[in-house]
């Protein structure tokens, strides 16, 4: 009976957060130009690639540009998802609506989580449909079905919850713009480390390390932790495109990336309640 | 119905509002009266828990304003009242109705109701976005009284309304006396308040300068804005 009384506002707010953004123009001026781009894709699914003469399998070549297309809408739903959760409080207290949900007898927790709920919804089922598409486009022009491509847009979703949560907590204490630029670089850095590390495993880098004049081991294993704990948000896309992969992850191992970028959506999910909850409302 | 118990709040060197106490009977007609700056909208802000107090407790129908079970059965309208402009009268209205627990239908009977209460027949439908500023704070006053409120606060409800729109919030507000709501109103316009309100308490830089009924602040051959000039001007 609580749960259910705790819920009704949460679902209410959830769903007018998704109205509103639906609503608002540049989220559909967004939607258009990113489906218009992955519609521009489907020329490369033509399955019909000669290299020296040779015919390239066509699995490969879906398989490649597939992966290839997963990433770059992964990574373009997680900005728009920064932009739209970047304005959410902001247009709400100047709109009046933050005054009037909160002068109900409704919480400030399930006000926050409406929010957060709303953009993620919106956020997951955004990629969905793009994803979609190129599953679409796969399945028709080749006849290659790949469902585990579907299954891992949804598994990608957990950075899109990283990116809202971290968003709107960094819009709390900053300027909408610093918030979504201080998120871009949270991404963009996790990114060039992803292929720093990737880098540094090749033979020549190894070399390198092990001459004399190479870095010491103490530097490397500062920057090991940092690394380590900095947000996977590239390796959870790399985890999820593993689904349809041939080459694939295993073992407790490839499994941290999703847990580091939960645990970031726990930590930093916290933080946002504690500074919601003593934020005053205009 | 409300009850404030040594309340102080300072923002940083600013005590906005210092050891205030006082309360509300239920069905009483109260209004907080003073300048600009005196401290009553933050009075109404930690009410409503927009804002805690630095000391000091506050206390809605018993429960304290820090809970959500105590804005139970409360109407509240703010001093600039907004609407999201994408919004029209009518579903900003429905929001509001559903956001209190109403299903569709009855949502839906109450803005009826509420509509034609505030006048606004026929611009229901209208974008807010096109509204004068005296009719989002009509549909705003409307909000307030979705679900039947026991307690209405009200933070300058006739800002932006004409003389007509005036009286009409006034005549509104009396017909409520009879279901025995109680209203804290905040107010710049003391002709109004002597007219409906049966006490208020008035404040300066955030100190409780008097809490009493009108009738035994305002002495013989004085109005309210004597009283009030006076006590404000030391």
């Amino acid at each position: 009976m609580e749960t259910s009384k705790a819920l009704s506002p949460l679902t209410r707010i959830t769903r007018y957060t998704l109205i509103d953004e639906v609503q608002q123009r540049s989220f559909v001026i967004m939607f258009i130009i990113c489906a218009s781009c992955v519609f521009l894709v489907r020329g490369c699914y033509q399955g019909n690639y000669v290299v020296n003469g040779h015919a390239l399998d066509t699995e490969a070549v879906v398989g490649a540009v597939s992966k290839v297309t997963f990433h770059l809408i992964g990574a373009g739903v997680m900005v728009i998802a920064a932009l739209l959760s970047m304005r959410i409080f902001r247009r709400d207290r100047m709109e009046g609506m933050q005054s009037c949900i909160l002068s109900k007898p409704i919480t400030r927790w399930q006000y926050v989580a409406g929010k957060i709920i709303g953009i993620w919804l919106l956020s997951v089922t955004f990629m969905f449909l793009l994803h979609s598409i190129v599953f679409l486009i796969t399945s028709i022009n080749l006849k290659v079905f790949m469902p585990e491509y579907l299954i891992a847009s949804l598994l990608c979703s957990v950075n899109l919850l990283f990116v809202i949560i971290a968003t709107l907590l960094l819009s709390l204490l900053m300027s909408d713009i610093i918030a979504f630029l201080c998120l871009l670089g949270v991404g963009v850095a996790g990114f060039v480390a992803d292929g720093i590390v990737a880098a540094s495993h090749s033979q020549i880098a190894q070399a390198i390390v092990q001459q004399p004049g190479g870095h010491a081991q103490s530097d490397l294993a500062w920057w090991k932790v940092v690394y380590f704990l900095w947000p996977k948000l590239l390796a959870v896309q790399q985890l999820s495109s593993s689904l349809f992969e041939s080459e694939s992850h295993q073992g407790v191992g490839s499994l941290y990336p999703l847990l580091n970028v939960l645990l970031y959506c726990l930590l930093l999910g916290t933080l946002l309640f504690k500074r919601f909850r003593n934020e005053d409302i205009v | 119905m409300i009850e404030l118990k040594n309340v102080t709040k300072r923002y940083e060197q600013l005590t906005a509002v210092d050891d205030v106490s006082f309360s509300v009977k239920s069905g009483e007609y109260f209004a907080l009266l003073g300048p600009n700056g005196a401290g009553k909208t933050t009075i109404v802000k930690m009410l409503l828990d927009f804002t805690r107090p630095t000391t000091g407790s506050l206390s809605l129908g018993g429960i304290p304003s820090t809970l959500a079970d105590s804005r139970q059965s409360i109407g509240y309208l703010a001093e600039n009242h907004h609407i999201p402009p994408s919004l029209s009268g009518w579903h900003y209205l429905l929001r509001c109705a559903e956001l209190l627990d109403m299903n569709r239908i009855e949502a839906t009977i109450q803005c009826r109701r509420i509509i034609e209460l505030i006048g606004m027949h026929g611009r229901e439908n209208a974008k807010a976005g096109t509204y004068s500023k005296g009719m989002v704070q009509r549909f705003g006053l409307g909000a307030a009284l979705l679900g039947d409120p026991k307690l209405l606060i009200l933070d300058e409800p006739t800002s932006g309304l004409d003389p007509i729109g005036i009286r009409e919030i006034r005549l509104l507000l009396e017909s409520l006396k009879s279901q025995g709501v109680t209203v804290f109103l905040n107010s710049h316009l003391l002709s109004e308040v002597e007219k409906i309100c049966d006490t208020a308490a008035i404040i300066n830089r955030g100190k409780l300068l008097v809490k009493d009924s009108i009738s035994a602040i305002v002495k013989d051959g004085e109005t309210l804005e004597d009283v009030f000039v006076r006590l404000v001007k030391g």
